[in-house]
């Protein structure tokens, strides 16, 4: 069998990375091939070139066995190749129907509404969904705006599909309508390029998978033939025990205890003590609520209801500045847009939340001082960089994450939360960052760990509280807690979503 | 040792300025041998003076990714207020006060709604620009006051310090101190980063509402300085006092290479740009160009400070481009 | 109740309650003034509103692409001043071809801006800022302090602003009425069958998912300019066709009516969302607040801009308020037909049926 889309020897560099190296890639009608890889292995720019982004240095692209070139989205979805990702690009103002058809290339400048609304119901029937074609985007559940793309790259009888993380975000009710929506596209000689980081997905609807690292090609096969340790161990290229390890601490007194927490319509009755150096790990879906949790610990988003204590007396927090005041510092997920400013530099970035402590009597901002704090952090977080004066924006995604942290160990906290700390950071930096974690946790310090990276909540917790659609679902001791009663627990018992 | 400002930026977009300043200026001097003389200098400044005052505040609430459409009309209404009051009877003294105090108030309204509400300042100073003026006409309508004190008409003209009148000296003073807190106090930090990303200020514990609310007060007090002072100068207040002010001063500011966007720019080269501007219009005023082809050139200045940068990268895109295709 | 939400938008509640809006005031306005209710007050507002709306319709072009244009003031003075220069050096030359210059060269000034926005990547605040001066200094330099006045105009012009489309009672409806009208009506259509009229709405919404979705997004934007500036070329004729007399700062502060027509008419300044008889609207409450006002007794014509202010601001704080509430409704009934699944099939059958 002839496969619609195969890349042949692509290779692509940006200063300093070579994202990918003579990668090959083939894609078959009808099939769902799952592909692999850590963060930076070079699955989004693989993507991107496909979608018509990013163009190439040296390798060409064959559709039907003839070479093409794909100068930009519009010639991608000329050739049929459409992509949904994690955060749907739908036009908020318009409705589901405009949509599903506004990019189309027509022949008429006129808009046949009833026509449209017409094709627009076929095509949801024929994804056996109930959704309106008439409401607008604007009020659409996340799960609901993938399926509008889908219906998208339906309309345009599209024969490549990529779906970039379209999970990560989805209650598990939501994932099971997505794959439903996936077979039916399958049967119809759909070739999907399917992205998760959630193995259970992988195997539940993958046909072939391909794992990438560092931007090369290491492996394809049938799913079949492989085993969830062996992909692993691909991903990441050596045994997985190897890079978590937690020395054994005292656990002191007790720091703080959350009652009742909950905040409506997100989450509600959450219950959890965390003591001095002890490591509190919040596992759950994407979605789940735990950034919620911790925004309202952060009082970026004050919780409604439901009591925090923090050393023995209770306290309404309203704002991150009096979160600060109070000792809590908080590691965003997104580090990017939230946690740093970019264009300033890596001194500026680490002095802000505490910034009083550097002003002479006038108010003046005492540089050297700024300067020997930024490198000591430097120096003790081995921030890589040639000059503590440059612009946070142009470090690597792990010397950034550093950054992030110096900036709130600055503060001196007592309870410190971290919001994905590892996330999209390669694997050096990343155990770097569980050792700063474990060290923290020597000095005293409460730490409150979300993360997705279930062997990183495993490894590096002493309790882990696991959540679900906004419910504590329980918290489990270090020994206790395996990877099946974690995921039983974040999942609920069956995958299908009962209501009460 | 830590650099002061950042000189990247500063390199480019301010050398430039300079550049093209120091042309105009050896122009002037060939045009017309009085130019360097101190008190054609301060005749120079003088003739915008109250413009440039308020540029200084209106530099901080673009930097922090902010605009206010309305301080032409605060300048108006302060002047306004003033001569009103002190057509009832009220001392002058008390006049000013009353004026800065309502400068105060229109900044607390712009203020209110874009720092606490999070409406579009765009908008929201829009509404401020007709309200304000609106206001101003109530108070004046169609006549024109004078005959105010003459210790208060001299404040607009006789020099004060050396040659230097009043409200020069002020914009000198509000300069320095200005130049100080942008690019050395916390509070100026704080103005870049929430200019930059307000969000991140935010997660950061910046106090986003305080600082972008002291901004807007500080900006209608200065206005409603600028606009006494104005009234000053003139001797008398119309309602039209300062009409159509705010592009001029916003001009100013953006051709100073601080982004319309935020988080970008230097006091420095607001200083360069507002020298720039008024050797500019004092070299037109020598070759007797009008004040009319002296906007236009203004005005597409402004577009070409924005416009030559995007070009140029496009050029050096295309250049490295083909440079690579060669290789 | 849920299905509502289907075929009333937020947007849409927010338009009708201007209706409402101008009810009342001009409820109001007739116990406050003597003979309110005339034909005198109707004309006298109708032709105020006329400039303003073609003006508004314009510039909600420009802003549904989340840009802006204040640069109408200056087209409007320029094209008028043109058309008005070319109609007193040829007296006889034919109406269309007099409107006909004055679009033409509001369209050419508006494709200025839309280049230097589109393909130079300016922000369109600077842009239009630059050429608002520019093109108001270039009107100065070119007019060397001559004026256009009425005697110099063909007698036709003199005679427009009088003429009747048609009379509903005592109402007579004018030409410049009925071009305003007939401009929204166009507009609208064009916006809601056109597919270029929903990709306008597109780039405005969302310019990455346009650009992802391939849509000629740098094509769409010109165009939207090179129309606002053709609007405002029309608009500058009407203004000529009122006035008769064009000095050099003719149509001076014309793009903050505008844009305040626009904004009062629920067009979201961020772009994506507004119509046509959103900006009517917007300029029928502010023309009949204004006009309204002039004649009110014991209120000093001068309260006006200080009210009109005070309105656009509640108007835009309205948007930010009451919108965000009825979305967070329509949004709640969403989720709840969701969670009801039963009871929604129900609906949906009951519909069908």
């Amino acid at each position: 069998m002839q496969p619609i889309l195969k890349l042949e020897n692509i290779s692509k560099a940006f200063p300093g990375v070579k994202a990918l190296d003579h990668v090959e890639f083939e894609l078959f009608p009808g099939e769902v091939h799952a592909l692999l890889g850590e963060n930076g292995a070079g699955k989004s720019t693989l993507i991107k070139i496909m979608t018509g982004i990013y163009q190439p240095d040296s390798g060409q692209i064959l559709l039907d066995g003839h070479p093409i070139k794909i100068g930009n989205s519009a010639q991608a979805q000329g050739y049929g190749i459409a992509a949904i990702y994690q955060e749907p690009l739908v036009f908020p103002d318009l409705n589901v129907a405009e949509n599903i058809f506004i990019g189309h290339r027509v022949k008429g400048a006129f808009v046949d509404w009833r026509k449209m609304y017409r094709e627009a119901d076929d095509i949801l029937a024929r994804l056996g969904v109930s959704l309106d074609a008439r409401s607008q985007a604007r009020g659409l559940t996340l799960a609901q705006q993938q399926t509008v793309e889908i219906a998208k790259a339906l309309s345009l009888n599209a024969r490549v599909l990529i779906m970039d993380e379209p999970t990560a975000s989805l209650s598990a009710h939501e994932v099971e309508q997505l794959f439903n929506l996936t077979r039916v596209l399958r049967e119809r000689g759909v070739a999907i390029l399917f992205i998760s980081h959630r193995m259970d997905e992988i195997f539940e609807i993958a046909d072939r998978v391909t794992v990438f690292r560092d931007g090369q090609q290491i492996s394809s096969k049938p799913i079949a033939e492989i085993t969830r340790d062996g992909v692993i161990q691909d991903m990441v290229g050596r045994k997985l025990e190897s890079f978590f390890a937690r020395n054994e601490h005292e656990q002191g007194e007790l720091m703080l205890s959350v009652r009742n927490l909950g905040k409506r319509g997100i989450f509600s009755d959450i219950n959890f003590d965390i003591h001095r150096g002890e490591v509190l790990g919040f596992a759950g879906l994407v979605g789940a609520g735990r950034t919620d949790v911790g925004l309202a610990l952060f009082g970026v988003e004050p919780a409604d209801s439901g009591e925090i204590i923090l050393k023995g007396s209770q306290q309404q927090i309203r704002s991150p500045e009096q979160a600060q005041a109070l000792g809590i510092a908080y590691v965003t997920e997104d580090r990017r847009q939230l946690g740093l400013t970019l264009p300033m530099s890596i001194a500026a970035n680490i002095s802000l939340p505490s910034l009083r402590k550097y002003l002479s009597a006038v108010g003046i901002i005492r540089r050297k001082a700024e300067q020997a704090t930024a490198e000591n952090y430097r120096q003790r977080l081995s921030i890589r960089t040639p000059s503590i004066w440059q612009e946070a924006g142009k470090l690597s995604g792990g010397n950034q994450q550093k950054v992030v942290l110096s900036k709130w160990l600055n503060t001196e906290p007592q309870l410190l939360i971290l919001d994905e700390p590892t996330r999209g950071i390669d694997v050096g930096a990343k155990a770097e960052v569980h050792h700063i974690i474990d060290q923290l946790a020597g000095q005293g310090m409460g730490i409150m760990l979300i993360s997705s990276d279930l062997p990183e909540v495993l490894a590096m917790s002493d309790r882990i509280l696991v959540m679900r659609e906004g419910q504590q679902m329980g918290i489990f001791n270090r020994e206790e807690a395996t990877q099946e009663v974690v995921i039983n627990a974040a999942m609920g018992q069956s995958r299908s979503d009962v209501k009460v | 040792m830590p650099p002061s400002f950042k000189w990247d930026s500063l390199k480019r977009w301010e050398t430039l300025l300079a550049v093209v300043l120091a042309v105009v200026v050896i122009f002037n001097i060939s045009q017309s041998s009085v130019f360097l003389r101190v008190d054609n200098l301060v005749n120079l400044f003088m003739l915008h003076i109250e413009k440039i005052i308020v540029v200084l505040i209106m530099t901080l609430i673009i930097i922090n990714g902010e605009i206010d459409l309305s301080v032409a009309s605060v300048m108006g209404l302060g002047a306004c207020v003033v001569a009103n009051l002190y057509e009832r009877g009220v001392s002058m003294e008390a006049a000013i006060l009353v004026g800065l105090g309502v400068g105060a108030l229109c900044g607390i309204i712009n203020g209110f709604w874009v720092a606490y509400v999070r409406l579009p300042s765009l908008a929201v100073t829009l509404a401020g620009l007709i309200a304000y003026h609106g206001i101003a006409e109530m108070l004046v309508e169609d006549r024109s006051i004078g005959n105010f004190p003459d210790w208060f008409n001299q404040l607009g003209q006789k020099a004060l310090i050396g040659p230097l009148p009043l409200s020069l000296v002020i914009f000198f003073i509000l300069f320095i101190i200005f130049a100080a807190v942008l690019h050395f106090s916390a509070f100026g930090r704080y103005v870049f980063v929430i200019g930059n990303n307000r969000e991140a200020a935010r997660y950061s514990g910046v106090r986003v509402r305080q600082v972008k609310m002291m901004l807007y007060i500080m900006s209608g007090v200065i206005a409603s300085l600028a606009g006494i002072l104005f009234a000053a100068r003139l001797g008398a207040v119309r309602a039209s006092t300062a009409e159509g002010f705010e592009l001029d001063i916003i001009t100013v500011v953006l051709l100073g290479g601080v982004s319309i966007f935020g988080g970008k720019g230097t006091l420095a080269g607001v200083g360069l740009s507002i020298m720039l501007v008024l050797c500019l219009r004092n070299g037109m005023n020598l070759l007797s160009i009008t004040g009319n082809t002296q906007s236009t050139v203004i005005g597409v200045l402004l577009i070409f400070s924005v416009l030559i940068p995007n070009l140029t990268q496009d050029f050096q895109g295309f250049w490295n481009r083909r440079r690579m295709i060669a290789k | 109740m849920y299905r509502i939400r289907h075929y009333i938008r937020p947007e849409q509640i927010r338009e009708f309650s201007l209706i409402f809006i101008i009810m009342l005031a001009v409820l109001f306005f007739g116990t406050q003034i003597d003979g309110y209710y005339s034909a005198r007050t109707f004309n006298r507002i109708a032709a105020s509103v006329a400039i303003i709306t073609v003006l508004a319709a314009g510039q909600t072009l420009v802003i549904l692409t989340r840009n802006i244009d204040l640069s109408i003031g200056s087209i409007v003075g320029f094209a008028s001043y043109f058309a008005g220069q070319q109609l007193s050096a040829n007296q006889d030359m034919h109406p269309l071809i007099a409107v006909g210059i004055a679009i033409g060269f509001g369209a050419l000034l508006g494709s200025v801006n839309g280049l230097l926005v589109v393909y130079g990547r300016v922000p369109s605040i600077i842009v239009t800022l630059g050429t608002l001066a520019i093109y108001r200094g270039v009107l100065v330099d070119y007019a060397q302090a001559k004026t256009i006045t009425t005697d110099m105009m063909p007698t036709w012009l003199v005679d427009l602003p009088r003429v009747n489309l048609f009379t509903v009672g005592e109402i007579e409806i004018r030409v410049m009425v009925g071009v305003a009208v007939l401009v929204v009506i166009a507009f609208q259509l064009c916006l809601t069958y056109l597919l270029l009229g929903r990709r306008l709405y597109a780039i405005g919404s969302n310019p990455d998912a346009a650009r992802v979705a391939g849509l000629p997004a740098r094509r769409i934007v010109l165009l939207a300019y090179i129309l606002c500036g053709a609007l405002a070329g029309l608009g500058g004729f009407m203004f000529l066709v009122r006035f008769g007399t064009i000095t050099v700062s003719a149509g001076v502060g014309l793009e903050l009516s505008a844009v305040a027509a626009a904004v009062v008419g629920g067009v979201n300044i961020f772009g994506g969302a507004g119509t046509m008889f959103g900006a009517l609207f917007g300029a029928v409450v502010i023309g009949t607040l204004e006009q309204s006002l002039l004649r009110m007794p014991n209120v000093s014509e001068f309260v006006r801009d200080a009210l009109l202010g005070l309105f656009i601001l509640l108007a835009v704080a309205s948007d930010a308020v009451i919108l965000q509430q009825l979305r967070s409704l329509w949004a709640r009934w969403a989720r709840e037909a969701r969670e009801t699944p039963a009871a929604h099939s129900e609906k949906e059958s009951g519909h069908a049926s």
